[in-house]
């Protein structure tokens, strides 16, 4: 059992899948949820994905560098600042509309 | 040999853990429990990292996102009522498309992962890269990265300076600062309503 388990660590792909089941969940809850701040959650699960493939190339394909990790961070920082900025616009459009569902953002359709 | 087993162990239970929370977040109807599900996502994320090696990038996880971005979206429920408004739920077909869109994304990027060859290094990942990540975003020479570690400072000001405009509440000069100034008669008398029916309802009980 314990040799059987010591024989399959995750290579690459193991992570890799991983990271795109999360980004695939992301997307889908991106689109489906009604709720801004249920899509602005959906999306930190995607860039949360995407931070983690950086991390994972950089861990399998040039271990001694350290440059996947600062674009992770990059990444975070980068989000961070999206999820400041989301909840301004979404406190503002509720003020003014008394609803924040994304069907009915449509102002500039047409 | 007892450390590899104990690796596999730990990756397929964080891996269900992080798809199991990713899914209550996507589908759990009540927002402040899918903000719950975010958090823990984002510490299994952080335990991800560790395993990955990347230990300041786990530190960088739990302090920015756990500890500022949950409390942001929190702060984002709480102050646009989605705790009450989160139980509309978006109709059918959308979720039908949606479904068919994330499959699709999904069935594409497993293509491209079957078909692609990485160039793989056998190097272990040394444990003391966090000065490494210090001198590497401070390194003004060739593969430095200070400019992008400069500008991601007036990025962050500029996002902080366009909230506080943006979520300003704009009074009108003269008129006195009610936290109910803007809403409606209409959806004020009704709240007003549920307010007095909420307090009978609890006198009876």
């Amino acid at each position: 059992m314990i040799e059987f388990l010591a024989s399959h660590t995750p290579g690459p792909h193991h992570w890799l899948v991983l990271s795109m089941i999360l980004f695939s969940i992301g997307l889908y809850g991106v689109l489906s949820r009604s709720n801004a701040v249920g899509v602005l959650m959906s999306v930190e699960i995607m860039l949360n994905s995407a931070a983690m493939n950086f991390v994972i190339f950089n861990k399998y394909i040039s271990p001694a560098a350290v440059d996947g990790q600062i674009m992770a961070i990059f990444a975070i920082a980068v989000a961070a600042a999206e999820a400041v900025v989301g909840m301004a616009i979404f406190v503002a459009i509720y003020r003014r509309r008394w609803s924040i569902d994304v069907s009915t953002m449509d102002l500039m359709k047409d | 040999m007892l450390w590899q087993a104990a690796y596999t162990v730990l990756f397929y239970l964080f891996a269900v853990a992080a798809i199991s929370f990713a899914i209550g977040v996507t589908v759990s109807r009540r927002l402040l429990r899918a903000a719950v599900y975010l958090m823990s996502l984002l510490l299994t994320g952080a335990a991800i990292y560790v395993m990955l090696g990347a230990f300041f990038l786990a530190g960088v996880q739990v302090l920015v996102y756990v500890g500022g971005i949950v409390v942001v979206i929190i702060f984002a429920v709480m102050l646009t009522n989605s705790a009450q408004l989160g139980l509309a739920t978006s109709p059918g077909y959308r979720k039908v498309m949606a479904f068919a869109a994330a499959a699709g994304m999904a069935i594409i990027s497993c293509l491209a992962l079957w078909t692609s060859k990485f160039n793989l290094s056998a190097a272990t990942v040394p444990s003391d890269n966090i000065k490494a990540i210090g001198l590497k975003l401070l390194d003004r020479g060739a593969g430095g990265y200070v400019l992008p570690f400069e500008i991601i400072s007036i990025l962050l000001l500029a996002a902080v300076i366009g909230a506080i405009v943006i979520a300003r509440r704009t009074t009108a000069p003269g008129q006195p600062f009610t936290t109910r100034g803007d809403e409606p008669a209409e959806l004020a008398n009704s709240t007003l309503k549920t307010q007095l029916c909420i307090e009978q309802e609890e006198q009876k009980v």
